[in-house]
């Protein structure tokens, strides 16, 4: 390998803070938000929360170079992620540089997906990643740190330039940071990673390239069928990516929808095969133009109607909210994967 | 004052530009090469008709990767590599 890029350390001149954050907005390192200056020191700390963990990184699109931690950590830093946190931003990573997670295709398309990031198992409790209200949202420490920092790794390492390299029409607000946490507690199915075969006490990280949520609000059914009927038309979006680039999405299933669901006996399986038979586009929904792109390239409708993924398996059921009749639907790039990835925790000495 | 810095990153072994011999740009075959967006064969039939205007075309040629949203498979690139000598990517829609 050879070093691509300056070298590790650059000595700058002192800077205070304002003098600071206009360096590394010229410098191209920012989000457009202030960041946190990845001095050596607190550097070191970063990287010692890590320690043990030897595995190598893949290089990381679109720049195609290989991170050091100490470029991994300097980002983090740069979030304002506290070293705990280090970890799981490590897992989160390994996740999108997973062959299936296509990088490189979700960085340059224009379609405005970014890396959705859900926390399974103990760290949630330990980080205090907020799974419940406002699971999604501003005001938690861990889930904006642990998003943001994945995003200016992207950004800083990978050579995801807005308008250069990240092609994307118009972003997403999920493009800075897009991290909860499943809200295990109250979930009344197995945990995401559970069902996926980790162990409980596993810590995991889950990502996806997707969009940001889209909220299916219903307050007025009481019984699974009912609520399916909403969660289905919701998710049957002629706009969709997945119309013509078939692949995964999530459904976030709020709490009191996650409940009558279970009332009524319907569990994971149940819900998939469901949003599988009834999350259909309507062919009168979509243009003749639409239909002839779509045959040109492969995408036939299924009887009267297109799919929007490939079938059951591609539907990832989760639960995370706190209490009101909201759950979400997260479309995805298309053409990515859901990967899940355990996060290791630092050995002894670190 | 020392930082780290954020986008430092290493070259992977074997990641070299090669730069074997001269491309004459009026005679060498040209693979003209799609991304399976809409609307990239119209862009590149354009810049054939364009380069009917300066050399010949009798060696230009088209192929597409199969998704638009996965890179080209590795044997499909590198038979165009053993074929060709220019590569022109439609990244448009």
């Amino acid at each position: 390998m050879s070093d691509s890029a300056d070298s590790e350390i650059l000595d700058i001149a002192d800077l205070d803070q304002e003098a600071w954050q206009d360096y590394a907005i010229e410098q191209g390192w920012s989000d457009g938000l202030p960041l946190v200056m990845p001095t050596e020191a607190s550097v070191a700390r970063m990287v010692a929360a890590a320690h043990g963990d030897n595995e190598g990184f893949a290089p990381i699109s679109p720049r195609q170079v290989v991170p050091t931690m100490a470029s991994l950590a300097a980002n983090a830093v740069m979030a304002g992620a506290k070293p705990a946190y280090f970890p799981t931003i490590l897992a989160g990573l390994r996740g999108i540089l997973d062959p299936s997670y296509n990088l490189h295709g979700s960085m340059a398309t224009t379609h405005s997906c970014a890396p959705m990031v859900m926390i399974n198992g103990p760290l949630r409790q330990a980080l205090g990643v907020n799974c419940s209200s406002n699971c999604f949202g501003q005001g938690w420490r861990a889930n904006a740190s642990i998003g943001r920092a994945i995003q200016l790794i992207l950004l800083n390492v990978g050579g995801g330039k807005p308008g250069v390299m990240d092609r994307s029409t118009q972003g997403s607000p999920a493009k800075y940071a897009f991290c909860f946490g499943e809200n295990e507690e109250e979930c009344p199915w197995l945990p995401f990673h559970v069902r996926r075969g980790f162990a409980p006490e596993d810590s995991v990280v889950t990502v996806m390239s997707g969009e940001a949520p889209h909220n299916i609000n219903d307050h007025g059914s009481t019984s699974a069928e009912g609520l399916m009927t909403t969660f289905a038309h919701t998710i049957a979006q002629p706009g969709a990516n997945t119309v013509y680039g078939k692949g995964p999405y999530m459904v976030v299933v709020g709490p009191e929808h996650a409940a009558t669901f279970h009332r009524d006996g319907w569990g994971v399986d149940k819900l998939r095969d469901e949003l599988w038979l009834r999350a259909r586009i309507p062919l009168k929904h979509i243009s003749e133009e639409n239909l002839a792109t779509y045959a040109a390239t492969g995408h036939h409708p299924t009887g009267d109607f297109l799919t929007i993924c490939r079938g059951p398996d591609d539907i990832h059921i989760a639960m995370a909210g706190g209490p009101g009749k909201h759950s979400a639907f997260i479309p995805s790039f298309g053409g990515t994967a859901v990967v899940s990835t355990r996060v290791k925790l630092p050995s002894a000495g670190g | 004052m020392r930082i780290v810095n954020p986008g430092f990153g290493l070259t992977p072994a074997g990641a070299e530009q090669a730069t074997e011999g001269k491309v004459d740009w009026l005679n060498d075959p040209i693979v003209l090469f799609g991304n399976s967006k809409p609307n990239a064969r119209e862009l590149l039939e354009g810049v054939k008709a364009k380069l009917a205007g300066i050399r010949r075309t009798d060696n230009i040629e088209f192929i597409a990767k199969n998704s638009a949203s996965q890179g080209a498979p590795l044997e499909m690139i590198n038979d165009a590599a053993k074929k060709y000598r220019i590569a022109l990517l439609a990244l448009g829609d």
